[in-house]
């Protein structure tokens, strides 16, 4: 679903990333983490465009993301993207943040929107929130949206950028758990955590990434319990406190 | 009690309507220039920002009073005929309101952040489309405050045009006041009338503060 071949960034002078090579199947999870600043955030966005890369290739779902005939914003529809700060747009409703995509990029008829809108609200489980605005909102009420934000546009891969880790502890559950159910539904997912519990419930592979490069990675957390790296140790051993 | 006031009103009420159009069209030209300067501002084209950069820097750092002086004095030397006061306080007003305007433009558009941006275009939304339905009406909502308090602000500043003559609201009562020698009957009536047109301003403006609270 995923290929990423040799990839590498810089920003200026400075190499973000350095020759990240990985493929994600159809309907695998894949957990990264490592410390601020290896590049985690910077490899979501390059993935989806967001971003451009200097060299290597990504494909998705067969299609390369750096090629200039590539139509990035069809591309990005099959991708969703759920950020730490959840980036609802504060002057709209739960349900018309959600709305938004389905009627300006796919044209769909309002009526339809909502009522799928409506749908993905029950699912994440805060049906009764579809008209707060998102000021109103609890952090995992707001993170809840913008998961429905994503999942509209029926994207084939979700990318999660630290989604609770602006959460107040209570709140992180009920993020989880949907992403738990996305996960075992057979969504693809990428996802940027440092919560150790999720990795080892649902994810297939876990990678660990330290200054722009991937340092580790394996199937298991348990894996991470003897990690060839130093580097890893030292980080896993602040987080698995 | 009113006495100089009353016998005195189409007159006095005469400089206020002066000062009303001055604003006005000290307004209806500054908030168009200055979303122009705005634009410079954010722009990433050196050409474009570097000029209007130092615009904003020279005029906010110059008393409007001096802008207005300067104006008013020099430009007919520069365009060889005398100006006229009114036409002159306008282009002075708005030579100096927009980049006030500018700067609040600007801000606005830095508190839309990147993630909300990016929100958009990851939903497969495009750069039009994000700009009209994501970018724009939240910096709109952050600015609206500002630009009414700096509307206020430029209502308030009108009377600076009586230093070139301009028989405004102020400068009227001026006038009466030194044939009636009323002062604080004068100038009081002159404090009320602006208290009241600004205090409404500044409720409409504050009205829209809890609307952005409340996220609506
Ligand atoms: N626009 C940019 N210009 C220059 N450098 C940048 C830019 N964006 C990110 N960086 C740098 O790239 C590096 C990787 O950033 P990135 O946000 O991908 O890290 P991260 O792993 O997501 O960290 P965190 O856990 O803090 O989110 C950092 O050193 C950061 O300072
Ligand atoms: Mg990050």
């Amino acid at each position: 679903m995923i290929q990423i071949k040799d990839m590498s960034k810089w920003y200026g002078d400075f190499q973000v990333l350095k020759d990240i090579t990985e493929e994600i199947k159809q309907g695998q999870t894949v957990v990264v983490c490592g410390p601020s600043g290896s590049g985690k955030s910077t490899l979501l966005r390059c993935i989806n465009g967001l971003e451009p890369f200097q060299k290597g290739e990504i494909f998705v779902d067969g299609v390369s993301v750096s090629d200039p005939a590539t139509n990035l914003y069809k591309l990005r529809t099959e991708i969703g993207m759920v950020f730490q700060r959840f980036e609802l747009y504060p002057h709209m409703t739960a349900i018309q943040n959600i709305t938004l995509a389905p009627m300006k990029a796919r044209s769909k008829p309002r009526k339809e929107a909502e009522a799928k809108a409506m749908e993905l609200l029950q699912r994440v489980g805060i049906p009764d929130k579809a008209h707060e605005y998102p000021a109103n909102l609890s952090g995992g009420q707001q993170q809840r949206v913008a998961i429905a934000r994503s999942l509209v546009m029926e994207p084939k891969i979700m990318m999660f950028d630290e989604p609770t880790s602006a959460l107040d502890p209570e709140m992180i559950k009920e993020v989880l758990d949907v992403m738990i159910g996305l996960s075992k539904g057979g969504m693809t997912m990428i996802v940027v955590t440092h919560e150790m519990g999720f990795a080892r419930e649902v994810s297939d592979e876990i990678i660990f990434m330290d200054e722009g490069m991937i340092i580790e990675r394996g199937t298991d957390i348990s894996f991470f319990q003897k990690p060839k790296n130093p580097r890893t140790k030292e980080f896993l051993d602040k987080i698995l406190i | 009690m009113f006495d100089a006031v009353s016998s005195n009103l189409p007159f006095l009420m005469g400089g206020f309507w002066v000062t009303v159009k001055l604003a006005f069209f000290a307004l209806a030209g500054g908030i168009p220039l200055g979303i122009l300067v705005g634009l410079g501002r954010i722009s990433r084209n050196k050409w474009v920002y570097y000029p209007v950069t130092f615009y904003v820097n020279v005029i906010r750092n110059i008393p409007l009073l001096l802008v207005i002086f300067w104006f008013y004095f020099v430009m007919p030397i520069i365009i060889g005929s005398p100006l006229d006061p009114f036409p002159s306080a306008v282009i002075s007003f708005i030579i100096f309101e927009a980049t006030y305007f500018g700067e609040i433009l600007r801000a606005g558009y830095q508190s839309v952040s990147k993630g909300q941006i990016e929100a958009g275009y990851s939903t497969g939304l495009t750069y039009v489309q994000t700009t009209r339905y994501i970018l724009i009406p939240i910096a709109l909502r952050r600015m609206l405050p500002s630009m009414i308090t700096q509307s206020i602000v430029t209502y308030q500043d009108t009377c600076l045009a009586f230093v070139i003559g301009l028989p405004e609201f102020v400068r009227r009562a001026r006038i009466v006041d030194t044939l009636e020698v009323r002062s604080i009957q004068l100038f009081g009536f002159v404090a009320i009338v602006f208290f009241i047109t600004c205090y409404i301003g500044s409720v409409i403006s504050r009205r829209f503060e809890v609307r952005e609270q409340e996220g609506g």
